[in-house]
């Protein structure tokens, strides 16, 4: 008997070594938000299915119907937690795949007047019909909207909706009218066909600022008048109650509806009478019948349903991503071929507490920035999925051809730093007379030691390794960097709000805008502008409490410019402001959405040189102009 | 005592549990020696680099001895690296769509194939029924094709300083070999490197050594509180056992590990070291062993040498420490070393929950573990970042378990062969 326990527990201690070695279906709990930090996902492990792992539920939706797989196209990696909401007056849904009213905002069910292509940094009609033209005193922007433009209830999409949908915004103060009040006056219906968006006028009697006033046209719904009409109706006006509302019932113009969702999936459906299969938008039908997000318990469990082919669209970090295709072999692509595989958009950065001791002086800054081993971060935080500093120099810009043009590149070649350049760092403090006086290997000012804590939330791998690297690198020049990665709710409330903690948060990460109709102008605006320094709540940027009057200046003018060189002139500046003062620093270049294919039942998505014109950008197929490819789409023969 | 080891010594479990320890040990001890590197340094630039020998791509160009091999074999063996039969077989299937008949086709004739292959190959061709990543597989096949059949060697070229030309400095021949042990610059990487770019070796050796420290502080705490709350309860008894038994009692129902949990979570990551995880898992810990400590105690408080103790006026201190704690102490030992397996166990799974002890300071098994899980080492079949550190833990806690079981056959007279 004795030994028989004996010979039993040898066998169970080494079947659940070996269990561990057998490829994952199911992966641990509690790593869910374990994913990098994508723009807005701050909900992200809110609500956790319980279970939902990938496998074989992927197929059955509850009411015993499944939904027919070369019909449908599967997503991963944007919808985390049961959708909560139709209702696009609110910002809180938690509907991924539905609602995103954002500078490429998401087109699938809902749509805006145009949308924005990130390849090219062009807007394209889609409610709209025809470019918007602003008139000679550069008072007011009118369009035309699309007279084939419906909604899914069969009435037609009026210039009264758009001017309605803009009244309610103020009216109930939803976050989209409080974010374009300062700008836009007023939005008004000339007849039912055309619209004429009234800006906020600066001294000089122009618009205040005619970027932000284009911009809404690409980044906000249109709302149906009647439906909203019906929601005030049953809340009473009440703004809380009408944000908060379901919307179930809710009237959208675009080319799917709500099918199902509970907390394991979220499908969409085609309606089959959408509008743009009118010549004057797309001609035809999207291909796939019905869009399905099954909801995963985290990255793994995503990208485990991804090689089985049980997702055709994934939008999340896939480390090691080439792995997919050279070793497995499986019908995975990404947009470009080799490393960077997609294309860089927004500027994940870390940004100085300078009230540290030490974080004051501009040398210790650029010291830590110029010492930190960027083509390490690129290569294992990211696994190379970034393109490197030595390809696009860091600036204010990301690298997409179009924002690199902007700035010029030989006046402030000799402020870029690649990285990695220990002996200068270290010079550089020596000249500002910071040194070790002690003897301890580490330096001091006035005796007191320069000891910094580097920071990011907790479960973010991505930036949690680049910023590993960051503490490394303080190592090499005598300054003790050490990490800390608090809880997400935590490290949120402290780096939104001013003052920043004496302690803990000396250098700390947060991201930056990626592409859109206002940029590079408004990534830099957030980054450097000081109407957003010392403030609290503040979730648009310079969390370091920046102040210069000459990027102000610029940052304020720009807007209004419209000579090319003039621009190109005030974009270098900042840029030369920025790498001079270095009151944060670029640490990877991070792909507006990640976006990797599985051709196991549809193919031809967008890829580089895929002979689409314009270029239809690598994103989920539903934001911008990236809807343009779920009209190419066709099923693998 | 002497006849005591002795005999725990003959036991071949307590024996092969200790030789598997002592191994354990001895290795976090004396690896150190040998390799010297820190076990937290980033040498890798890129993640999961699989184990093996890496040599320096550039000294051994440069290696001052060349020697020249003539291995017949040796232009096979690099054909067949790029070429196999799978690489064949595609080759195949493509002509075959492009419309060259099938009959015509010889995967076996490499120099046939590659001259069908360059003359058909056109990688700007859309062909019906070819999704894109296939395309993209077959652009890097016919990259990685180019120069196969050549016999000529490669030139090194370096730029001239003053004109910037390049200039002939070397010329590699294919039947060039270098010795490794010549190479100026080789490093074995037996288990490869982690998503950071460490050396998971030494990484792994500095976890061990740190993962049992945790486990032996853990335990020690462990141990001591349960061991005097046992003894004050189980001896002195009455009002003193009532409220031990109460407290222990309430632990007992409330499970440790999410006491564990709720404990460090709240003391915040910043203050999350080694020791201070050692210590809140040995202070949840405590609970079965004070229970059974008591139990022993009771049976042991009205034995006749306790009560004649009691009665030459020894003090409260003396008599637990003289008179009971001998004859537990056995029990307590082995309470012990499985107090400090469980901890071992209980740290890895702290830390895969994202708890354990902060990353830059000192590497944990659970840390590990919990690094290659979250760049998804399982899904992409990096074993060497999880695997080694599993069987790592299920050996000391197997060689632990193992110790006490032999260490039970010799005390418990129950079992005693």
């Amino acid at each position: 008997m004795k030994r028989l326990m004996f010979v039993l527990t040898i066998i169970v201690v080494f079947t659940m070594a070996l269990t561990a070695c057998a490829k994952a279906t199911e992966a641990p709990a509690a790593t869910a938000a374990a994913t990098e930090a994508p723009v807005a996902t701050a909900t992200a492990a809110a609500t956790e299915a319980p279970a939902a792992s990938g496998g074989a539920a992927a197929d059955v939706v509850a009411g015993d119907t499944v939904l027919p797989r070369n019909e449908t196209l599967y997503f991963n990696g944007q919808q985390w937690g049961a959708v909560v909401c139709w209702n696009p007056y609110s910002s809180n849904c938690n509907n991924a795949l539905g609602l995103a009213q954002q500078d490429n905002a998401r087109v699938p069910m809902f749509e805006t007047p145009y949308i924005y292509n990130m390849m090219d940094g062009k807007v394209y009609p889609l409610l709209a019909d025809g470019p918007f033209t602003w008139d000679a005193g550069m008072t007011k922007l009118t369009f035309k909207l699309k007279a084939a433009a419906k909604w899914s209830d069969g009435s037609a999409v009026t210039a009264d909706d758009v001017a309605y949908t803009w009244a309610s915004h103020v009216k109930y103060n939803t976050q989209f009218g409080a974010a374009n009040k300062a700008y836009i006056k007023d939005i008004v219906a000339v007849d039912p066909a055309t619209v004429e968006v009234q800006a906020v006028l600066g001294d000089n009697g122009k618009a205040l600022n005619p970027l932000l006033v284009q911009a809404y046209l690409s980044s906000n719904y249109v709302i149906q008048k009647a439906w909203t009409e019906a929601l005030e109706k049953r809340t009473n006006g009440d703004a809380t109650a009408l944000m908060a509302d379901v919307a179930d019932d809710v009237v959208y113009s675009g080319p799917y509806g709500k099918f199902f969702a509970d907390d394991t999936k979220v499908v969409f459906i085609r309606n089959e009478a959408y509008w743009g299969q009118d010549a004057s938008m797309w001609g035809k039908l999207p291909a796939p019948k019905y869009l399905a997000h099954i909801i995963y318990k985290d990255n793994a469990a995503g990208t485990t349903a991804l090689q089985a082919g049980e997702v055709d669209v994934s939008q999340q970090f896939n480390s090691n991503v080439q792995d997919l295709w050279l070793k497995d072999g499986l019908p995975i692509s990404t947009y470009l071929p080799e490393a960077p595989y997609g294309i860089g958009a927004s500027l994940p950065t870390a940004y100085y507490n300078r009230s540290s001791l030490g974080l004051d002086n501009v040398a210790v800054r650029k010291a830590i920035a110029m010492a930190v081993d960027y083509d390490t971060i690129i290569a294992n935080a990211t696994t190379n999925q970034s393109a490197t500093f030595t390809q696009v120099p860091r600036s204010l810009m990301n690298p997409t051809p179009g924002e690199q043009a902007m700035y010029d590149h030989d006046a402030v070649k000799s402020l870029q730093w690649a990285g990695n350049d220990i002996e200068g760092a270290n010079k550089l403090l020596d000249e500002a007379g910071i040194k070790d006086t002690n003897g301890d290997g580490i330096r001091d000012i006035d005796g007191k030691n320069l000891k910094y804590v580097a920071t990011c939330p907790n479960g973010w791998s991505d930036w949690q390794a680049a910023i590993e690297i960051v503490a490394a690198a303080g190592k090499e020049i005598g300054i003790e960097i050490t990490t800390n990665y608090p809880e997400w709710s935590v490290y949120q409330t402290v780096v939104t709000n001013w003052p920043l903690p004496t302690e803990g948060y000396d250098i700390f990460m947060m991201w930056s805008d990626g592409a859109g109709p206002t940029q590079p102008w408004g990534r830099i605006r957030h980054i450097m502008s000081s109407e957003f320094a010392e403030t609290t709540n503040n979730w648009n940027g310079n969390y370091s409490g920046y102040k210069n009057a000459d990027a102000d200046k610029l940052i304020n003018a720009i807007p209004n410019m419209t000579d090319a060189a003039e621009l190109k002139a005030a974009y270098t500046e900042l840029v030369k402001i920025y790498l001079t003062d270095v009151p944060s620093f670029t640490l990877m270049y991070r792909p507006q959405a990640f976006h990797t294919v599985n051709e196991s039942v549809w193919t031809n998505f967008p890829h580089e040189g895929d002979g689409t014109n314009p270029a239809v950008p690598p994103l989920d197929l539903t934001d911008g102009y990236s809807i343009a490819g779920l009209y190419n789409l066709t099923l693998v023969k | 005592m002497k006849h005591t080891l002795q005999q725990i010594f003959h036991s071949s479990k307590f024996l092969t549990g200790f030789v598997i320890f002592m191994s354990i040990l001895l290795v976090t001890i004396f690896y150190p020696l040998f390799v010297p590197n820190p076990p937290l340094e980033i040498i890798a630039q890129g993640s999961f680099f699989p184990p093996g020998t890496y040599v320096s791509n550039y000294d051994a160009v440069f290696s001052s001895t060349a020697y020249t091999l003539n291995l017949p074999d040796a232009s096979a063996k690099r054909i067949a690296a790029k070429l196999g039969n799978k690489e064949r077989s595609d080759i195949k299937d493509y002509l075959i769509k492009v419309g060259v008949p099938a009959d015509q086709i010889d995967t076996t004739n490499t120099t046939q194939l590659l001259d069908q292959w360059t003359k058909n190959y056109d990688p700007k061709a859309n062909i019906p029924g070819m999704i894109f990543s296939q395309q993209r597989y077959y652009q890097r096949l016919d990259k990685s094709l180019a120069g196969l059949l050549s016999s000529e060697g490669l030139i090194i070229a370096a730029k001239n300083v003053d004109t910037g030309a390049l200039e002939q400095v070397g010329m590699i021949n294919q039947n060039d070999y270098v010795n490794i042990k010549e190479v100026a610059s080789v490093r074995t990487l037996p288990l490869g490197t982690d998503n950071f770019g460490r050396d998971v070796l030494t990484e792994l050796v500095k976890a061990t050594s740190v993962s049992l420290e945790i486990g032996l502080i853990a335990g020690t705490i462990a141990t001591l509180i349960g061991l005097i709350l046992g003894l004050l309860a189980g001896y002195i008894g009455g009002a003193v056992d009532d409220v031990i038994m109460f407290i222990t009692n309430l632990f007992t129902v409330i499970p440790s590990f999410v006491l564990l949990i709720l404990i460090s979570y709240s003391v915040g990551q910043e203050h999350r070291g080694a020791v201070m995880v050692a210590t809140v898992i040995g202070f949840t810990s405590w609970v079965w062993t004070t229970r059974s400590v008591r139990s022993q105690v009771i049976s042991l408080r009205n034995r006749d040498h306790v009560n004649l103790s009691k009665l030459s006026g020894h003090s409260l201190v003396y008599i637990i420490t003289h008179d009971i704690l001998p004859y537990i102490a056995s029990y307590v030992v082995m309470a012990f070393i499985l107090q400090i397996s469980s901890a071992i166990l209980a740290e890895a799974s702290l830390s895969i929950l994202g708890l354990g002890p902060k990353t830059s300071e000192v590497p944990t098994l659970g840390l590990m573990m919990n690094w290659a899980m979250i760049y998804q080492a399982q899904i992409l079949g990096k074993w060497w970042a999880y695997f080694p550190v599993l069987l790592v833990i299920a050996l000391i806690t197997f060689s632990m378990n193992l110790m006490n079981t032999g260490m039970d056959q010799v005390f418990n007279p129950a079992l005693r062969d």
